[in-house]
């Protein structure tokens, strides 16, 4: 883990490398309804959404919380587009979602970077995909690179990497088709816990200084509290909105706010709602 | 951090793997000796038997190699040995190649097509176990002893491997990478060419290799069965002369080709796959 801490990515370090590149407009997440039922062979189908309905604003931090099984990672999937929600209203940034785009960057579990190409290449996976490659792009790409801390990894496969560097590549993968929302499946979940502490802060300063909308799925009331602005808790199975909790603690927050008192009254008000 | 201390710095920041020569040149002398020893305890062996139609000695064994590399055997309509060679070889090279592209079509269009997949699913699980030389009879039969019939035993060997590595490649590529280039903005057929069908080949080039091992199997017997020349027929034609020599030489001919073939499918394998290069 000396790696982190050796080449700290330079989010947040004031350097203010992002700010010279026009951060993307944030999107706005509106849910109506939304219901999904998955159709089993000769059996009643399994309802994962039941008529869900939420709103998230343009730049803000919403977690999505719930126990295995909740269909979080279901609302996740239709709003990237990967399925279609059987009824109700999915709109982001005002348009309703027809299937998988750029607009939305969606970051798995594991990093899902492309074995066969090296950092560079998977970071330009998407603009070259699109047919967009320019020598602007290069340029960002090298920016972004530099912000994510992997300039010098830039001619490394996936597999040379460590865990917490294949997820910060699959970061400027995405980030460099300026995403209006980030879309994020339990992206920590598989990481040992100081790696995870690095990723929370990386991802705490990244959005500090970008301010897209970031739709965040986890299990993990602490990561929660720690990143959310609001924290949605699903119900579920099937998965219907429970209660969704303002965290109004201030920012910008890091890692020693977990200590506090309002951070740990802010967890139990999630753990009550959740137990209820 | 300057310059000098760049290099290391990379390798310590990045995890990034210093290149490892020396192993690999550790491994070929390894392998080196590991042959030499092996001569070594052949010779030994020879030269307590002292019989060499039993057992011939490494230098006289050596020595027909070389002779009949150029001289054709049996003298009379006999071919050398290179040429034995270049015919068993160009048998596998258009067996193999045939039963390649034709498994990789069926493999993908199983992957793709349910229907395909349904009823080409019990022919292969049927046909795989079946030794490709069960149907050498049959295909002299049909396509005589020339070599259409070694083409087809080695496509048919070729095929139900190439099809189901094929298969279980792209089966395997997880749903959540074609997710990944989807919402990268690739379209559904840019996703296909570049992530299902690129991710796959590691895996058919695996299943290549196996299939390759079979086709050495297959020609072999074949030429044995029904074949006026090859390196199977010179084994056999060795053989009923007791040239006990030529024998050795025949299968070390084998042993050499195989290996390179398999050294170029090992190639193609790290230049498909970073993960395996060292």
């Amino acid at each position: 883990m000396s790696l982190l801490r050796q080449r700290r990515p330079v989010v947040g370090t004031g350097s203010g490398r992002l700010l010279d590149q026009e951060p993307a407009d944030a999107a706005g997440v509106r849910l109506r309804e939304v219901s999904k039922t998955f159709s089993r062979r000769r059996r009643p189908g399994r309802t994962a959404l039941d008529g869900v309905s939420l709103d998230v604003e343009p730049g803000e931090f919403l977690c999505l919380l719930g126990p295995s099984g909740c269909g979080k990672s279901t609302l996740l999937n239709i709003l990237a587009g990967f399925v279609p929600a059987d009824s109700g209203e999915v709109l982001v940034g005002g348009r309703p979602v027809t299937g998988p785009g750029p607009d939305r960057g969606v970051l798995f579990q594991t990093p899902m970077l492309f074995s066969w190409l090296t950092t560079w290449q998977n970071v330009l996976y998407g603009p070259k995909a699109r047919g967009t490659l320019t020598p602007q792009v290069h340029e960002e790409a090298e920016r972004l690179l530099e912000t994510v801390g992997l300039a010098d990894a830039r001619d490394a496969y996936p597999h040379e990497l460590s865990g917490g560097m294949r997820h910060r590549a699959a970061f400027a993968r995405v980030l460099i088709n300026r995403p209006g929302v980030l879309l994020m499946d339990e992206p920590f979940g598989a990481l040992d816990a100081i790696t995870r502490a690095a990723m929370q802060r990386f991802l705490l300063e990244l959005w500090q200084q970008q301010r897209m909308t970031i739709v965040f799925v986890t299990h993990d009331v602490e990561e929660a509290t720690l990143l959310g602005d609001r924290v949605c808790v699903l119900s579920g199975p099937p998965g219907g909105t429970k209660a969704v909790i303002d965290i109004d603690l201030r920012r910008p927050r890091s890692y020693d706010d977990t200590e506090t008192l309002e951070f740990v009254n802010a967890k139990r008000r999630i753990r009550e709602v959740l137990e209820r | 951090m300057t310059a000098t201390e760049v290099p290391q710095a990379v390798s310590a920041v990045t995890g990034v793997r210093p290149p490892r020569r020396r192993r690999s040149w550790r491994r070929v002398w390894m392998g080196v000796l590991a042959l030499a020893l092996t001569g070594v305890v052949w010779q030994i062996a020879a030269v307590l038997i002292g019989d060499s139609v039993t057992l011939p000695t490494v230098p006289e064994t050596a020595r027909t190699f070389v002779k009949y590399l150029s001289t054709p055997y049996p003298e009379v309509q006999g071919k050398t040995l290179v040429e034995d060679a270049l015919i068993s070889t160009g048998r596998i090279l258009a067996g193999f190649v045939l039963g390649t592209v034709a498994g990789l079509l069926l493999g993908a269009s199983m992957a793709g097509v349910r229907l395909v997949r349904e009823l080409a699913d019990p022919l292969i699980g049927v046909m795989r176990p079946l030794p490709p030389i069960a149907f050498i009879p049959l295909l002299v039969v049909w396509f005589g002893i020339g070599e259409v019939s070694k083409v087809a035993l080695i496509f048919f060997g070729v095929l139900p491997v190439v099809t189901i590595a094929t298969l279980g490649a792209l089966d395997a590529v997880p749903a959540e990478l074609l997710h990944a280039s989807r919402s990268l903005g690739a379209s559904p057929v840019y996703t296909m060419l570049h992530v299902r069908l690129r991710a796959a080949v590691p895996g058919v080039i695996t299943g290549m290799r196996i299939a390759m091992g079979g086709a050495w199997t297959s020609i072999i017997a074949a030429e044995m069965i029904a074949a006026t020349g090859g390196v199977g027929f010179l084994i056999l034609q060795a053989g009923n002369y007791l040239q006990t020599p030529l024998i050795f030489s025949g299968i070390a001919e084998i042993a050499v080709l195989g290996f390179a073939f398999d050294g170029l499918l090992r190639l193609l394998l790290r230049l498909a796959d970073p993960t395996v290069r060292r």
